[in-house]
């Protein structure tokens, strides 16, 4: 029991990550309407610029967070504006955006390789808050105290954003069609930009809290992060941010369950069977809408 | 003469690569000419690249025998995953095809018998350079008779609007699967040649990597043409090595900005039929105002 509850924490800490960065993922995928290869660099980078703040300014940790989170929505705006605006207005639609992300995603990749040695970099202990709770029974890592309470903060704060208040009825409206929140005096280049550090600010909050938790600050921290967050966004429905962050926690879970209890051979091949079986049987996903319409 | 093999010597290996990628570009480009983003022929690539290779390593067959025996496999691969696949919408067909990917090398990670597991797999013949340039020409030569047939021109018109087409008596659907099938048999050979060059596979080989190359190659060198994708797949395999003998130290990165830069100022690829007919209109509309003000 200790040790099911135990796990059933990892599981919820490592699904948290996977949630928050499947939260910016979908906000791209849905408002924009861009499949983004090059998000995951947005992580990696993100924790790459919080550890050298660590590392050469000495900052505290909340400083180095919020640096890393604030480095992850330039660099996506950076891209967009670079990769995607000029395709935007010739209209290329969803092909030529993905080989602008392609290409953004080798740049940032062996970039952040140069960046990091070629070595998996990791936070110095004294850097963080590293110490175990006693929540109940168990004892919890602090950081995954916090990580479980920025995706909760993080999910419902973007939530109540898109759906409750004039900005986030901007970006559904975009989301919809550009031209005509346009003819309805939305300004859709600044919701754009708006969406897009958005979306790289929040997984960059994964990247950072994932490379301080997993002691791995490398270009492959974003790839992995990459594909669950995709899984988590598809299994929840890619519109809604309940959906993912319900799915992404759902399947941190299920990964940690089945590497503790059956095998660790099957830790992924559960997550991506199930993942199929959500697109075929129910490709909504748990929240998305019934008429998901992109010309 | 001695010139030419100078250049083989140096890179044979650039243009043998350059081959397969076309096989996978042409793969990408059959499902994508009739308006279906999927990368599912790194699937159809590993069922033949990994048949292939079984087949030559326990029964002794002939490599020509296995590339056939390749082809029929990713065929019927191909035929299983459409069934599937074409009931959704095109951007969960795309999200789809790409967690099949990643399945992919769960699977072939977790079954040693028919893949050799995490140890991967030696392949045991070796394929002859000139027969992979004969069998991509052939290969071509048959989407150049598709392209001017009257599946070419019913998969255009259910490219550009599925819903017009059907009202034009084209089924969208049965031409979207005749797509897969054709994507799945020219990705089973691709994969079997990539298998007979590398001469060792390993759940790595057929995965993300793949899949994006083939999709950067297919639209880099345009995706409204057949030859588009084999023009692409060659400059895209030569570009990293182009950039080698210029920039060394960061030749990702120059890759990277060659393949933004393309895509900014091209974004229909390198071949592009429309921009052809347009350039012609201009010029005939210019020798006509010509003619008027004369």
């Amino acid at each position: 029991m200790h040790l099911f509850l135990e796990q059933f924490v990892n599981g919820w800490a490592l699904g948290s990550l996977y949630a928050l960065f499947g939260i910016g993922f979908g906000l791209v995928f849905s408002t924009l309407g861009i499949l983004n290869a090059a998000h995951g660099t947005y992580a990696s980078w993100a924790a790459i610029v919080g550890y050298y703040a660590v590392v050469w300014l000495n900052v505290p940790f909340p400083v180095a967070i919020a640096v890393g989170v604030l480095a992850g929505g330039v660099l996506a705006i950076v891209v967009d504006q670079i990769g995607f605006q000029p395709l935007r207005a010739k209209k290329a639609g969803l092909l030529g955006a993905l080989i602008t992300s392609i290409a953004f995603w080798i740049i940032l990749d062996s970039l952040a390789g140069f960046a990091t040695q070629q070595q998996s970099l990791a936070f110095p202990a004294s850097t963080y808050p590293n110490r175990m709770v006693a929540v109940g029974p168990v004892m919890v890592p602090q950081m995954q105290i916090i990580t479980i309470l920025a995706l909760i903060i993080c999910a419902v704060g973007i939530y109540l954003l898109i759906q409750k208040t004039r900005i986030g009825a901007a970006m559904r409206a975009v989301g919809w069609n550009e031209v005509a929140a346009g003819l309805g005096g939305v300004n859709a280049r600044v919701v754009i930009l708006l969406t897009a550090f958005l979306a790289g600010a929040t997984s960059g909050l994964a990247g950072v809290l994932g490379g301080i938790a997993t002691s791995n600050v490398s270009f492959t921290l974003g790839e992995g992060l990459l594909l669950k967050g995709f899984a988590a966004v598809v299994v929840g429905g890619f519109d809604d941010v309940r959906g993912t962050a319900i799915a992404g926690i759902c399947l941190g879970i299920i990964e940690v369950f089945v590497g503790q209890y059956v095998s660790t051979a099957m830790r992924d091949g559960v997550t991506y069977a199930l993942l199929l079986l959500f697109l075929i049987l129910r490709p909504r996903g748990l929240f998305g809408s019934t008429s998901f319409l992109r010309a | 003469m001695d010139a030419l093999l100078d250049f083989w010597a140096a890179y044979g290996s650039t243009v043998v690569f350059a081959m397969i990628n076309a096989f996978f570009a042409l793969s990408t480009y059959a499902v994508l000419s009739t308006g279906v983003l999927s990368f599912t022929t790194v699937v159809f690539a590993a069922v033949g690249g990994f048949l292939a290779a079984q087949t030559v390593g326990h029964l002794q067959i002939s490599i020509h025998l296995s590339f056939l025996l390749a082809a029929i496999g990713g065929g019927l691969a191909a035929a299983v995953v459409a069934v599937a696949f074409l009931k959704l919408d095109s951007h969960w067909m795309a999200l789809a095809s790409l967690a099949l990917v990643l399945i992919t090398r769960v699977v072939s990670l977790n079954a040693p018998i028919l893949t050799g597991g995490v140890n991967g797999l030696v392949v045991p013949l070796r394929v002859d350079p000139i027969e992979v340039a004969i069998l991509l020409a052939v290969v071509t030569f048959a989407f150049y008779r598709l392209h001017n047939s009257w599946y070419g021109l019913a998969s255009r018109a259910v490219r550009e609007d599925p819903a017009v087409a059907s009202t034009m008596g084209i089924p969208p659907r049965r031409i979207q699967f005749v797509a897969f099938v054709i994507s799945g048999v020219v990705g089973g050979i691709g994969g079997a040649a990539l298998a007979f060059t590398l001469q060792f596979l390993s759940p790595e080989t057929y995965f993300i990597g793949i899949a994006f190359t083939m999709i950067a190659s297919a639209v880099l060198g345009g995706s409204f043409h057949w030859f588009g994708p084999v023009v692409g797949a060659f400059v895209f395999t030569a570009l990293p090595v182009m950039m080698q003998a210029f920039v060394p130290q960061i030749e990702d990165v120059a890759k990277g900005v060659a393949l933004l830069l393309i895509m900014i100022f091209m974004p229909r690829g390198l071949i592009d039929p429309r921009a052809v007919r347009l350039r012609r209109a201009a010029r005939l509309r210019h020798k006509q105002e010509r003619a008027v003000n004369a």
